[in-house]
């Protein structure tokens, strides 16, 4: 594998890649390290992950020994949450993956093709702590992922507000995400000609007022669109920190990420029928992004967002050698196994496939695979840079929710399919158990709602009417 | 009487609700009666009334709007124990407060379009040295901010009225002749035309009048209507009310003096009348509550295809009819109603999650106020997205859009910077410009202010500043003579005097680092450009939930961004000054419009879309099976779609369903090779050229194009293309698989086909529910593989047919194809497709997905467009002339939107 783990000092170093003057993370971490001495409480955070085509819930039943072995080593921070019903999120004439996927962490069933049926667990908690915004020059919403089936939104964004729009644009690149987060704003021109930026600015405060002006309690415009401009307005404030505030460049400003070597936009789902990638391909594409994502964390850059490690209905067909402590796992090759090219050669096909009778060997080793990379991303959040002021670790501090689209594998029967769905949970700071897995046998809803409740959240998801049913065993 | 509740009335009120359009016609069809001069009929004049209070209120704090029952504009008293209700009206005894809870948003969008208002009273003043003036009418903030007020001054009635000539507290007024004003029942008009003349009526003659001038279009549109005092509270008015009525026309001498004659008094509604209220809201019940609840729990198996235990309940006629255990609706009473017995004891929806207790209690409530079961069929297509009101999103610019509005408004082209820098806008709900979707990251804010300095960078600002103001001096005289027409241009609409300030405001900072003139005026324009009245199409969106007219400015930004994708041009603009945006006018610029390339560039927009023709760029087959693939045939399929497109639709103007079935095409050498057509006389080279296709078995019509054949994958898929017919052509809506079943893709062999293998899920009870609706709609393209090249026999060998039948959403009966080619005749001939094509395109226009709420305007859009021939351009023309354009859907305020989140949340609470 060509990966290599990105950590601050790595960053620092540079990767030996095109040294680019657009980065500031020296100076973030400066800013950073200025504050910390003030804020001696961890900050609320909380973050989405999801992955792909789920574990069968019977596989679940295995525990540490199956396919939930990589979360082993992370199991005194995780609560497992086994049982968690997801049904009341299936849309009738809506696939089943995309039911399932906008289900993940908003517990409503999809609202249109790209719509959730309601905000994710990551905004409200964003709303609830943050009601006046985010610290200056923090980026509100980091969505995040490595993935290739793209036909509906709701299968690769988990942030979403509370019209059930997504939260924020999802950054498929490494370098893209690298440059939403630690980008500077280049303006053109001489950056040394105070008067022009002077001027560049008087333009922006105009503009800046027109957008509070549309966003205000005298705009034209419905809640709704008030709320789309607010967020626009939200952005052009973060564009005038980023152009204007940071003005302190660092010459030994770190290096952009390498090039992404994997397809993206349309050309990485073409036409459903699925695409040809390598294990190292894969993972080093991964990896890449989730490390810069935990960078995100660990700068304080990004307090809220989703990460996604493949889509909801996934379609590659993967090959190489699989290893897991040591040991070989399985050797992929799904085109082959499956003697079919196209969509019907693709691993989802496992799934549909089935069979707690059976071995499922491919699927398992999917799956497998799949909570590998997801604990990979948690390791970089639960390591000595990761610790904070009250002594522990980002990962013990945040809420992060672990969770996916399928419940049963056979994605053709709803209550199968969207019931007994993987969650996993951070303590959240304490306020949630950490260390064991839970039958809890609830909605997710619920479940989510827990959550919530334990982060002094008033809002509750869902039905305004419906009765809240706490999961007292989840709460600390 | 009021017109509507007439004998003549209550048909057309019948008709309304059977087509789900009640509130509409409330709110505005009947005000519509008559011709232009007023009413034909006898009585009140209705023609423009939007509020009316006969102060005939049981209630004792409410003050109800009797101009609209669903709609309504009612009045909360503050202190009732100020007033005293008599058969005589409503006396107001000590100081009180009478004003609407939310505000008059409606009526003040329906007068700032007309540009013209009366307000019209039937009041008693207590005393006559009540001053301030005492508000009697007034739709106003405070003391000194107004849209307009009529109030008593003394001896005189004085209205003030906010124009673009008169101040904010509307002054100069309009005051009545001295001592005109007595302390008895009195009847007052004032009237204001868009000449800018206003007029003062008492007892039925002209009091007095006055030049005022200016146009409505300051107006403030959050003010509410109160009573009997100044919102601020502190000019109180005493005396008596009997009638207060508000049109967004001035009436004529002639109409005022009928509405004196008419008196004081208004009948009571008769029992007729109630009957006719209670069933119309019964049928509005049923349209918005029950029609979704049956699409999603009862279609799946008792639609016209399914009907199991023979109960058909996707009509009116069977619905009624019943099934095989008898009745299942019994029209005021639920007890013996066969379907709310198995609902209530659960027993249905069988084998699948009961109904909830809200759509219990909704269903009940339906089948007790009578069962009017108002629609001839219910349609789950459009329920898909529920049945209530959708939220309404501004709409941002999509990518093309900027480049056009930047070409149109400036005349740069920023086309290839703009694609580079801008964020993609992703499809939702089938296309690219759902507004719901189109948010905006740092992305977009970043290359918004770089593509603004690009674009001011290639315009020659001291021309553009040289049409507006000969002197170079930065002045803000100077600049504002430059900054109002360049707003107004690229704005798309006139600036207000804060607008105008904010932009002067960069002129200051230029002239304090020492620019000049003509550098402020670069800076202003990248302000402009980066404005979000540029980047959005900003509507007035306030009110109550329901739809109202739009401004003139408004409607001219509709029009240019449906028929261009770009902002409205110099024509459009003047006529939106102008305030002539009457019928015959949109109809003229639409035509003017329609002849434009830009109409054509747009339309290319929608079929792109539509058929999603940029997957084709990213179209990637098995080199093993098709190793004879050439990747630039994936351009050639898309031009030849465009290019068949633009032929039929432009060229030809012929009806949208000859898409489907004209026999010619447009090929490169290579494409037609690939399709195996003959080559020859066909020129060398990459352009597509016209084919004839009319003696080629098979091929003819979108259909057979490779750009929609390759939506089944390499395993031509019969699911993936029958679903691309259904939802695409046919609007059909089918569930998910059942529990259960293995939906691997079977693989061909010898012997076995796709169509066998689609057959034994046909002949599969589990599965032939909904297959059967789709895959026979794919049989028809089985000869052309994957790549939509055509074969008589698969790779293995097995003969392949082109025959089949098809079922229609709705139908009971399939119908036979022989081939292909009879298969696009079925489609082109069917009314679904027409619905189809209708639907779509209209949903690009208005850039979002259309549901329940829109059906009966989207019905109306479709017979008229039919009656123009079914072409796009008549379609187009409906559409434009509709009232899913000519009226803005606003959004409720606060405490009723609590409302629709509420009836929401039940019905999500299964």
């Amino acid at each position: 594998m060509t990966h290599r783990t990105i950590s601050r000092r790595t960053m620092l170093r540079g990767l030996g890649g095109v040294t680019i003057a657009l980065p500031l993370l020296e100076e973030m971490l400066i800013l950073r390290a200025h504050a910390a001495p003030e804020e001696t409480k961890a900050p609320v955070r909380a973050f989405n992950v999801f992955f792909g085509l789920g574990v069968p819930a019977p596989l679940q039943q295995e525990g540490f020994d199956g396919v939930l072995e990589p979360l082993g080593p992370l199991r005194d921070k995780l609560l497992i949450l086994r049982g968690v019903d997801q049904v009341r999120c299936d849309r009738s004439g809506m696939n089943a993956h995309y039911d399932g996927a906008t289900g993940a962490f908003t517990a409503e069933p999809p609202d249109g093709e790209a719509k959730a049926g309601g905000p994710s667990i990551d905004q409200v908690v964003r709303k609830a702590h943050y009601p006046s915004g985010l610290p200056a020059g923090m980026v509100s919403t980091l969505v995040g992922g490595t993935f290739f089936r793209r036909s509906r939104v709701g299968r690769y964004v988990h942030s979403y507000n509370d019209d059930g729009t997504v939260a924020a644009v999802m950054q498929e690149r490494p370098r893209d995400l690298f440059e939403r987060v630690f980008g500077s704003i280049a303006l053109s021109g001489d950056e040394t000609d105070l008067r022009r930026r002077r001027l560049k600015r008087s333009v922006l405060d105009a503009v800046v007022d027109q957008y509070k002006s549309l966003a205000g309690s005298t705009s034209p415009l419905g809640a709704t669109s008030r709320a789309r401009i607010a967020d626009h307005l939200e952005r052009i404030r973060e564009f005038e920190q980023r152009a204007y505030s940071l003005s302190r460049k660092d010459e030994s400003a770190p290096n952009l990420p390498p090039p992404s070597q994997v397809a993206h936009g349309g050309e990485a789902d073409p036409g459903g029928e699925g695409i040809d990638i390598t294990l190292e391909e894969l993972t080093t594409e991964w990896r890449l992004m989730a490390d810069l994502y935990a960078l995100a964390i660990q700068t304080d850059r990004v307090r809220f967002g989703s990460l996604t490690f493949l889509a909801a209905g996934e379609r590659i067909r993967l090959k190489g050698n699989y290893a897991y402590a040591g040991r070989t796992v399985f050797e992929f090759d799904d085109a082959a196994q499956r003697r079919k090219s196209g969509s019907s050669g693709c691993s989802h096909e496992w799934w549909h496939e089935f069979d707690e009778k059976k071995k499922n060997e491919q699927l398992r080793a999917h799956a497998h695979l799949k909570l590998r990379e997801v604990a990979h991303f948690l390791q970089q959040l639960a390591g000595p840079e990761s610790v904070e002021p009250n002594g522990k670790t980002i990962l013990e501090n945040s809420l992060i929710t672990i969770s996916t689209e399928s419940g049963d594998g056979r994605h053709n029967d709803v209550k199968r399919e969207l019931s007994g769905i993987f969650h996993a949970v951070t303590g959240a700071n304490g306020r949630l158990k950490t260390g064991q897995i839970l039958d809890v046998g609830s909605e997710g809803i619920d479940v989510y709602n827990t959550m919530l409740e334990a982060l002094d959240v008033s809002r509750r998801l869902g039905p305004a009417n419906r009765e809240f049913r706490r999961v007292e065993a989840m709460r600390a | 009487m009021l017109d509507f509740l007439r004998p003549g009335s209550l048909a057309a009120l019948r008709f309304a609700a059977t087509r789900g359009i009640l509130c509409l016609v409330l709110l505005y069809g009947w005000r519509d009666a008559g011709g232009a001069d007023g009413e034909l009929l006898e009585g009140r004049v209705q023609k423009g009334l939007l509020a009316l209070y006969d102060f005939d209120s049981s209630d004792g704090s409410i003050v109800k709007d009797r101009a609209d029952g669903e709609q309504a504009l009612d009045l909360r008293i503050a202190d009732p124990k100020a007033v005293r209700h008599s058969a005589d009206g409503l006396t107001i005894g000590g100081k009180t407060l009478i004003q609407s809870e939310q505000p008059a948003s409606r009526l003040i969008r329906s007068i700032k379009q007309s540009g013209a208002i009366a307000i019209e009273a039937w009041v008693r003043p207590a005393r006559l040295d009540q001053s301030g003036p005492a508000r009697i009418v007034t739709l106003s903030r405070d003391a000194n901010e107004r849209n307009f007020t009529l109030g008593q001054e003394g001896d005189k009635f004085e209205v003030r009225l906010r124009t673009t000539k008169t101040s904010g507290n509307g002054i100069p007024s309009l005051a009545s002749k001295p001592k005109s004003l007595r302390a008895d029942w009195m009847h007052v008009v004032y009237t204001y035309n868009r000449a800018g003349r206003a007029r003062l009526y008492l007892d039925g003659k002209l009091n007095a009048e006055q030049q005022i001038g200016g146009d409505l279009s300051n107006w403030n549109g959050e003010l509410k209507l109160a009573l009997a005092n100044e919102l601020s509270g502190d000019r109180p008015w005493l005396g008596a009310y009997r009638l207060v009525a508000v049109y967004d026309r001035d009436l004529s001498p002639a109409e005022v003096e009928r509405n004196f004659r008419a008196g004081r008094d208004l009948a009571p509604p008769t029992a007729a009348e109630l009957l006719a209220r209670k069933s119309a809201a019964n049928a509005r019940l049923f349209e918005t509550r029950i029609a979704p609840l049956v699409s999603q729990h009862c279609l799946e198996c008792h639609d016209s295809v399914t009907r199991q235990g023979k109960l058909d309940l996707s009509h009116k006629s069977a619905a009624l009819a019943g099934g095989e255990q008898g009745p299942a609706i019994v029209a005021g009473n639920p007890a013996e109603s066969r379907l709310w017995q198995l609902v209530e004891s659960d027993e249905m929806p069988h084998d699948r999650p009961p109904l909830s207790q809200v759509e219990k209690e909704q269903l009940k409530q339906w089948l007790e106020g009578g069962a009017n079961w108002s629609l001839e069929a219910i349609d789950p297509a459009i329920y898909a997205h529920g049945g209530g009101p959708t939220k309404v999103f501004v709409q941002r610019l999509t990518v093309p859009e900027y480049i056009e509005t930047v070409r149109g408004s400036v005349g740069v082209d920023i086309a290839k910077e703009a694609r580079e820098l801008l964020p993609r806008d992703l499809r939702a709900d089938g296309f690219s410009n759902t507004a719901y979707n189109l948010n905006v990251d740092l992305g977009h804010v970043e290359a918004y202010a770089n593509l603004a300095e690009i674009i001011v960078g290639r315009m020659d600002v001291k021309a553009v500043a040289r049409k507006h103001t000969k002197s170079r001096e930065l002045t803000d005289e100077n600049v504002t003579q430059v900054i109002e027409p360049l707003g107004r241009r690229l704005l798309r609409g006139p600036l207000d005097k804060e607008e105008v300030t904010r932009y002067c405001g960069i002129s200051t900072s230029v002239a304090a680092a020492g620019g000049n003139f003509e550098e402020a005026i670069r800076y202003i324009l990248e302000a402009m450009l980066q404005s979000p009245r540029f980047l959005y199409r900003i509507e007035s969106q306030r009110g109550d939930g329901s739809a109202g007219p739009l401004t003139p400015y408004e409607l001219a930004s509709r029009l240019s961004y449906l028929l261009w994708g770009g902002p409205p041009d110099d024509a459009l603009l003047a006529a939106a000054e102008k305030q002539a945006f009457n019928r015959a006018e949109v109809e003229a610029q639409v035509r003017r419009m329609l002849e434009d390339p830009r109409a054509v560039a747009r339309s290319r927009q929608f079929i792109t879309e539509w058929l999603n023709l940029d997957r084709l760029e990213n179209l990637r087959p098995s080199a093993e099976r098709f190793p004879d693939w050439d990747a630039r045939l994936a351009a050639d399929m898309r031009h030849e779609t465009l290019a068949f497109f633009e032929e039929i639709v432009w060229k030809q103007n012929r009806p949208l369903t000859d898409l489907l079935n004209a026999q010619i095409t447009f090929v490169t050498p290579r494409l037609a090779k690939h399709y195996g057509l003959p080559l020859d006389n066909l020129p060398k080279g990459d352009e597509p050229v016209r084919y004839d296709l009319s003696s080629v078995p098979g091929r003819g019509g979108l259909l057979t194009q490779g750009s929609v054949l390759t939506v089944g994958g390499d395993d031509a898929s019969t699911v993936t293309r029958g679903l691309f017919v259904m939802h695409e052509l046919l609007r059909g809506v089918v569930r998910d698989p059942p529990p259960c079943v293995d939906t691997t893709p079977v693989p061909t062999k010898p012997g076995l086909t796709q169509r066998a293998i689609a057959e034994s899920r046909i002949a599969n009870q589990s599965c032939a529910g909904c297959h059967v609706k789709f895959e026979p709609l794919a049989f028809g393209l089985e000869k052309f593989d994957g790549l939509g090249s055509y074969h008589d026999t698969d790779e293995h060998g097995n003969k392949l047919r082109d025959d089949g039948n098809i079922l229609f959403p709705g139908e009971e009966t399939p119908v036979a194809f022989e081939s292909s080619a009879e298969l696009m005749e079925l489609l082109a001939k069917s009314d679904r497709v027409r619905e189809s094509f209708t639907w779509k395109v209209a949903q690009f226009a208005v850039g979002r997905p259309l549901g329940a709420e829109d059906a009966a305007v989207v019905a109306d859009i479709h017979r008229d467009a039919q009656k123009a021939g079914g072409t796009y351009a008549g379609l187009m023309t409906a559409i434009v002339l509709s009232d899913l354009v000519q009226k803005a859907r606003t959004e409720a305020t606060a405490s009723s939107s609590l409302d629709n989140t509420s009836s929401k949340d039940q019905s999500a609470d299964q």
